[in-house]
């Protein structure tokens, strides 16, 4: 191969483009529920998992693994928004204290039924392409699919029942006295959002290594997204997303996996500090 | 006389509107000035700009001729200018003398170079309690208190670093006779015994007729008329 | 009424009467070690409550100062050959630096980004742990890495009731010295920051100051405790720094009562003792920690000291209306030593 270059951008684009999904997810959650969930990680790693699990039972495309990872998912995600989320969301200290506890349960869960050594999943031959450019093609598949999921996501934010969606954002007053039920609207949401992370997970499960903690980086790159992009526009997310995936895939490839989640880290710290008032008003705070 | 506080200028808006379009004003030492407006005026927004809660776009503010345009809330108290709020805060788990000695420790050093000692320091407390009317529920948890009391205590709070100029934002809303009387009494005495200068926000001109020796009225981000009572 | 409940200073005094028996019940060294340690998490969880119960600001990396302490311990006596009070000392200040930095970084941040920004500094701090190696010297092999850093000790093998009666003395002291600054007049200053920043600031208060104090002299406390926990166990590793061991420090405040010092030193006495005791694989009790965690935040919000605390008043006000304070002048939480 002449220059892994072209290799890392083409992979880099695959994995941030699925990112993109993940994050999207998170800033509906940051929008519309206004918590930051630091589970959003656990339920990535839960469709990495959905997706080995399957691929040991025969069925090997990701492609697959995704809907039944996300219906997962989503029923985890709607106890947990209904059960704990809603109902804490007026004790600002238990939000991320608890939902950080969510995702350590998990993964220890994780470890203690897959094992704490890096599974992989083998997601058949990969098209050859000029000059030796491997073109794998779960990361085609799973680009595409995230990129038609997220053209959905955007119609239906704009179109009639994303209406409700933007009304609770904008103001929860409004929307309860226009006779919404704003908590059931916030726990779906909580829910739906949780299964997009997970479909990521699922679609990306063969890039590298499925290990109990394979969601932290996503998050964090998730976070990172949402700070700078913002919650308003899927093709802010889309892209930046992309960016950020070329980008922890360089530096996991010219220097060491573990340098794409520090430089991750990095950037939340600079970020928080060059930005001091945060993206929202979380729930629970006067004015 | 010169002026204890000036404002010059004053520019600011949240995205298009402007909400004060070069306001300015001065407020002579112990001198009660009342602030009249319709909703939406601007008033809340000069007052946090004269507090201390919000940097202007452009123009001065001066205390004492000290320039203070971004000088912070806390540092603003400090020096003697006391804001309350139209919807109070409270510390939910303090109690209410707690409260109050939150702002008189922290001008404990103030005091100290004015000759008190540490120990004096629950006097003030009780003695503040009791001329908010207070004292009896000084050990109530703030979470606990009635939209009345909360007032008194903004009050206290208010009164404790012996501020110069008082900035009260809508003090008298929606209180009861007695506690209205009350706090009126207090301001009063304030302004009388102390010689505290204050800056009363409202929309009820009876009231700002009986304190105030001026009112300024603002409509639409300007200052229209002035009225010396 | 946080500051109304008078001081349990009876049952705490029996509680620690019986620890101090219990070395001489000729126990299991395996449950002197597990208490041992559960002293100095104690500590630290109290350390914990100082930045994130009195004062409010919800940190997730508070295993940052415990192990750089820790680190510095180890580093400063093995490959520098510092004798090791010295070394002790400067890790302590090492840790109060840290806190330093974290509080001025964070101060300017609401609510949950505090979490979040230091979540980020202490995964950081671990992965450049476990990512790093230190050379010791002419000898060549490598420390450091996931096997961690040795400490130079000037004693062999201490007898464990030594290590007991030694991690016990220093919890008493931290959790007393702590409680005294949280019911000092700065502790007050920053329980109002708690409640209310916005009151506070608007009541003088220099926030940002008294922010940077909290995580200043939590994270002292913290280092004291991680170079304590070097001391006991030998050896600084990557998990003295690791997100589990700052959401450890989180789960006992919470469940024992944020902003009570004395509720979380009991929480992680008691379950570190149980969950330890018990021998439980270490995932089988990071799940464990998380369930309680999120039972309590769920149905007692308020941890167990404080929702005791709201049933005593709540009966007390049953049973005639008593004044909420009793006890003279020495009265908790509000006295200026």
């Amino acid at each position: 191969m002449a220059s892994p270059l072209p290799q890392v951008l083409l992979d880099g684009l695959f994995a941030g483009g699925t990112y993109a999904l993940m994050a999207a997810g998170m800033a509906l959650i940051l929008g519309v529920v206004k918590v930051i969930n630091l589970s959003h990680g656990a339920f990535f790693t839960l469709g990495a998992y959905v997706a080995y699990a399957l691929a040991g039972r025969g069925v090997d495309s990701p492609i697959a693994a995704a809907p039944l990872a996300a219906a997962i998912a989503f029923a985890f995600g709607v106890f947990l928004g209904k059960s704990f989320v809603n109902p804490a969301r007026s004790h600002p200290f238990a939000l991320p204290v608890g939902t950080l506890a969510c995702a350590l349960l998990f993964e220890q869960a994780a470890q203690l039924i897959w094992g704490p050594h890096p599974l992989s999943i083998e997601a058949g031959a990969p098209w050859i392409g000029p000059r030796g450019l491997v073109v794998r093609r779960w990361g085609v598949l799973a680009f595409l699919s995230s990129a038609a999921l997220l053209g959905g996501l955007k119609w239906v934010l704009t179109a009639r029942p994303g209406l409700s969606l933007r009304l609770i954002a904008e103001d929860e007053e409004i929307a309860g006295s226009l006779g919404m039920d704003v908590e059931a609207i916030r726990y779906l949401t909580f829910g739906g959002a949780c299964a997009m992370a997970a479909a990521a997970g699922a679609l990306l499960s063969p890039s590298g290594a499925v290990t109990p903690t394979m969601g932290r980086a996503p998050l964090l790159l998730s976070l990172v997204v949402v700070i700078v992009a913002g919650m308003d526009s899927v093709a802010a997310i889309f892209l930046l997303s992309i960016g950020l995936g070329i980008f922890g895939n360089a530096c996991a490839w010219f220097l060491s996996p573990q340098w794409s989640y520090v430089t991750l880290l990095a950037a939340v710290c600079l970020l928080l500090a060059a930005r001091p008032a945060g993206i929202v008003v979380p729930a629970g705070r006067l004015d | 006389m010169s002026a204890l506080l000036s404002a010059e200028g004053i520019v600011k808006s949240f995205g298009d509107p402007q909400v004060l379009s070069g306001i300015s004003l001065s407020i002579a030492p112990a001198e009660p000035v009342g602030l009249f407006g319709p909703n939406g005026s601007g008033k809340t927004t000069l007052v946090n700009i004269l507090s201390g809660l919000l940097l202007p776009d452009a123009g001065t503010v001066r205390f004492d001729g000290k320039e203070i345009t971004r000088l912070s809330i806390d540092a603003r108290y400090r020096l003697g200018i006391a804001r309350t709020f139209q919807i109070p805060h409270p510390y939910p788990a303090l109690s209410v003398r707690e409260a109050v000695r939150v702002a008189l420790t922290v001008n404990a050093g103030k005091r100290k170079e004015e000759g008190g000692t540490r120990e004096d320091e629950e006097g003030p407390a009780e003695d503040l309690l009791a001329r908010t009317g207070l004292f009896n529920q000084r050990f109530v948890p703030c979470a606990q208190l009635s939209q009345g009391c909360l007032r008194r205590l903004e009050f206290a709070r208010g009164l404790a670093c012996r501020p110069r100029l008082l900035v009260l934002d809508e003090i008298f809303s929606a209180l009861s006779a007695a506690d209205e009387g009350d706090l009126t009494a207090l301001l009063r005495a304030a302004n009388r015994d102390e010689g505290t200068a204050f800056l009363l926000v409202s929309h009820n001109p009876p009231l700002l007729k009986g304190l105030c020796r001026r009112i300024l009225v603002l409509e639409e981000g300007r200052i229209v008329r002035e009225r010396t009572v | 009424m946080r500051d109304a409940a008078p001081f349990r200073g009876g049952w705490l005094a029996a509680g620690i009467g019986l620890l101090l028996l219990f070395p001489l019940s000729s126990p299991d060294a395996f449950f002197l070690d597990v208490f041992t340690t559960g002293f100095l998490l104690a500590a630290f969880a109290a350390s914990w409550d100082v930045i994130g119960g009195v004062s409010g600001q919800v940190t997730l990396g508070h295993a940052l100062p415990f192990g750089a302490a820790a680190y510095a311990c180890a580093l400063l006596t093995s490959l520098a050959g510092w004798p090791l009070p010295l070394a002790v000392a400067a890790a302590v200040l090492l840790a109060a630096a840290v806190g330093a930095g974290i509080g001025a970084l964070s101060a300017p941040l609401a609510g949950p980004f505090v979490a979040l920004l230091t979540l980020a500094l202490g995964e950081i701090a671990h992965e450049a742990a476990v990512g790093n190696t230190f050379f010791s010297g002419p000898g060549g092999y490598a420390w450091g890495g996931e096997g961690g850093i040795p400490v130079t000790l000037p004693w062999r093998d201490a007898p464990p009731f030594s290590s007991y009666y030694a991690a016990l003395a220093f919890l008493c002291l931290a959790a007393f010295s702590m409680l005294r600054f949280s019911r000092s007049g700065a502790g007050l200053i920053l329980r109002a920051v708690e409640g209310s920043p916005i009151t506070a600031q608007a009541s003088g208060v220099p926030i940002a100051r008294y922010k940077r104090l909290a995580f200043t002299v939590g994270s002292a406390f913290a280092g004291a405790a991680g170079a304590g926990f070097v001391l006991h166990v030998g050896r600084a590793t990557a998990t003295d720094l690791s997100l589990e061991l700052s959401f450890q420090a989180a789960t006992f405040a919470a469940v024992g009562g944020r902003g009570t010092i004395v509720g979380p030193v009991v929480a992680a006495l008691v379950l570190h003792v149980l969950f330890q005791g018990l021998s439980l694989p270490p995932s089988a009790r990071v799940i464990l920690y998380a369930l309680t965690l999120l039972v309590t935040l769920r149905f007692f919000p308020r941890g167990v000291v404080g929702t005791a605390r709201d049933l005593a008043s709540r009966l007390g006000k049953k049973n005639g209306d008593r004044p909420p304070r009793r006890r003279g002048r020495n009265r908790a939480g509000e006295g200026t030593p």
